[in-house]
């Protein structure tokens, strides 16, 4: 074996494991989102130091990928696809970590609300509705990133603007209320903030696809209403 | 010395003895030169064949018209020979690699067989549905890249693969997959991933069941037992004492009712399969709704719509006891001034018995487990509602004894459906 097939393969096994790695903080960031939304649907309030203390590890590993990111591009130097990879990677862990932040807002905001009483019946249904679509959004970005699939990828930049309609009809429903009932004011507030986190993460899963879009075409199409072709 | 260098020889002495009489009588030069010619037409058809063989050895085709000539044919022979043998073995196996993937897409059981690095190498049509992913877009790729769950990784990861993992899988609600890793041929794995959803929930109902049966005969109990203690030591008045009885005889009701209800159930579970006797569905279904009627005392309009056409055959105290419990649902579960309407009309695959009620509805998440023994969604309401917790069990039940399927549709503040639909065979008169 001559010696710059062995250290190319070497190389392809090192991007591999980054990506791998990435997925897996993935997993554990769409496991918090998807705890977080439980506990609003069950109020076990238990599974909140469960989403916290996954928050820990998910720093830990947005913090080690970034490191593999700098030695690869130090050691290896790469170019064109791989060094759009290296990049794109660097900026997807950043937003999965912060998907993870928001997953913890909204356990600890349900655990506000349980502490001070009842969660009230009537915004389950929307809130949920929200959620489990902010929770497939992650999904299929991760998916779109693991399979380098724009399609899918373009799919959930498109889903982006329906989750954000359905928060702003959230917000406004609970604007009525507050209207009518000002004693509802505490666990609206708590509410909106949990929907706001929801509505983020929605956010961040369309970043991770915009950057599964530049890793794969070269194209940037962060800030433009291009979606891809 | 082989055969060939003999023949060779042999053929050289030929030319020599032909050429011989020749340098003999004629002169020599013309001696030699028929040597030459005749050694040159022996290397000339030799060349020929070695040539024909080069050529096809770079393209070994199976090609009877391929024959060598004089001493090449048997070496020709030989290779077609083999390269035949050689085809008709890959093609055999072929075969069989096409029944072996036929024999794994088959199994009830997904499989997903993983190299060194956790990848893909293939896996069956079971597996990916069950784990969502596809061979055709996912062969190569690492499978904790596309099955994220933590549980599932540090599983993959470990040493120690004697028990399943249990996997409440998240991409699927509410599934549950049992996965088994066994590793082959050194470090390679099979994956095998079975579905437990069913299994898991009826696990749960059993041990909710005993739970449940307990708990809701020692609350009425507790109660019963308190007053007579109430009784036994305190001289009270007699409207007092007459107001404790009646509460008392509430509550042995509600035993009763409890009792009633689960014999109910097991003498259907036990029972042999309904008659088929002809159930007047017109006087059955004036019966529910005077029933519905008292139910309601005017809180609720009830409507029948009924196309008044065939008949259900079967065991009629067991369809009254279940459309009975649909109707008493519908008007228990809808605040005054609602709409249950009671349907029965014939349909493409045979008849429909529904209840709709403009009530609180059911969270979707519910429905599935609306049948199960004791399962309330809400579980101080029902029992303020009167109900045992039996009711829809003993509806899925004798239904199923129809042949029938229990249809719920409903959503949260809008209202519920209840069908019943009955398969043709059951159906008369239409």
């Amino acid at each position: 074996m001559n010696e710059s097939q062995h250290l190319s393969s070497q190389f392809d096994e090192d991007l591999a494991r980054l990506r791998t790695h990435v997925l897996q903080m993935g997993g554990l960031v769409e496991t918090q989102v998807s705890s977080a939304i439980d506990a609003y649907s069950t109020g076990e309030v238990a599974s909140v130091k469960t989403i916290v203390d996954t928050d820990r590890k998910v720093n830990e590993l947005e913090k080690a990928i970034d490191d593999d990111c700098a030695h690869i591009i130090a050691k290896r130097q790469p170019t064109a696809s791989d060094l759009r990879l290296v990049l794109g990677i660097s900026k997807i862990v950043t937003d999965l970590e912060r998907a993870g932040d928001e997953a913890k807002k909204i356990a600890k905001g349900v655990r506000r609300i349980y502490e001070n009483g009842q969660m009230p019946s009537q915004y389950g249904v929307g809130i949920r509705h929200l959620a489990e679509a902010a929770l497939a959004m992650i999904r299929q970005a991760l998916d779109a990133f693991a399979r380098l699939d724009t399609e899918q990828a373009s799919t959930v930049i498109r889903a982006d603007s329906e989750v954000d309609v359905e928060f702003k009809s959230i917000i406004r429903q609970l604007i009525t209320h507050m209207m009518e009932d000002p004693r509802t004011i505490t666990t609206s507030i708590d509410i909106i903030t949990i929907a706001r986190a929801i509505e983020r993460i929605g956010d961040h899963a369309k970043n991770v696809s915009e950057q599964v879009i530049y890793v794969v075409e070269g194209r940037d199409i962060r800030h433009t209403k291009e979606v891809a072709k | 010395m082989s055969a060939q260098i003999i023949r060779a020889i042999l053929l050289a002495l030929l030319t020599a003895c032909i050429a011989l009489p020749v340098g003999v009588f004629v002169a020599q030069w013309a001696g030699w030169t028929v040597f030459c010619c005749g050694l040159a037409l022996q290397m000339a058809f030799h060349f020929r064949n070695f040539a024909r063989l080069d050529r096809w050895s770079k393209s070994p085709v199976v090609d009877s018209s391929l024959e060598g000539e004089g001493a090449w044919d048997g070496i020709f022979g030989r290779l077609y020979r083999h390269e035949k043998d050689l085809r008709q073995q890959i093609a055999d196996r072929d075969a069989e690699i096409v029944r072996i993937i036929a024999a794994i897409q088959a199994l009830n059981d997904g499989v997903v067989l993983l190299d060194l690095g956790n990848q893909i190498v293939f896996c069956n049509t079971m597996a990916e549905t069950q784990l969502g992913i596809a061979l055709r877009t996912d062969k190569g790729q690492p499978i904790v890249n596309l099955v994220r769950q933590p549980e599932f990784i540090s599983y993959l990861g470990q040493e120690d693969f004697t028990r399943p993992l249990i996997l409440r899988f998240d991409r699927k609600e509410d599934h549950v997959l049992s996965i088994l890793v066994i590793p082959y041929a050194g470090n390679r794995r099979l994956m095998q991933v079975k579905d437990v959803t069913q299994t898991d929930r009826l696990d749960r109902m059993r041990r909710d069941f005993v739970a449940n049966v307990s708990h809701e005969l020692r609350t009425p109990l507790t109660v019963l037992s308190g007053f007579l203690e109430t009784l036994q030591e305190i001289e009270v008045d007699p409207s007092t004492q007459e107001h404790y009885l009646a509460l008392m005889t509430e509550q042995a009701k509600r035993m009763e009712s409890i009792v009633q209800d689960l014999l109910t159930l097991s003498s259907i579970e036990s029972a042999p399969p309904p008659t088929n006797d002809v159930v007047d569905m017109a006087s059955l279904i004036d019966k529910l709704r005077r029933d519905a009627e008292a139910l309601s005392a005017g809180r609720h309009t009830i409507v029948v719509e009924s196309d008044g056409l065939g008949d259900v055959r079967g065991n009629e105290p067991e369809l009254v006891s279940a459309f009975g419990n649909l109707v008493a649902n519908a008007v228990r579960y809808t605040p005054t001034g609602g709409t249950v309407r009671i349907i029965w009309k014939a349909s493409p695959s045979g008849a429909e018995f529904a209840v709709e009620d403009t009530g609180i509805g059911i969270d979707a998440k519910h429905i599935p487990r609306l049948t199960e023994r004791f399962y309330r969604v809400d579980r101080g309401r029902s029992r303020d509602a009167g109900g045992t917790g039996l009711g829809l069990a003993i509806v899925k039940h004798s239904l199923n004894r129809h042949q029938a399927q229990l249809e719920v549709k409903s959503s949260l503040g809008k209202g519920s459906r209840f069908a019943a639909l009955f398969p043709a065979s059951r159906v008369t008169g239409l």
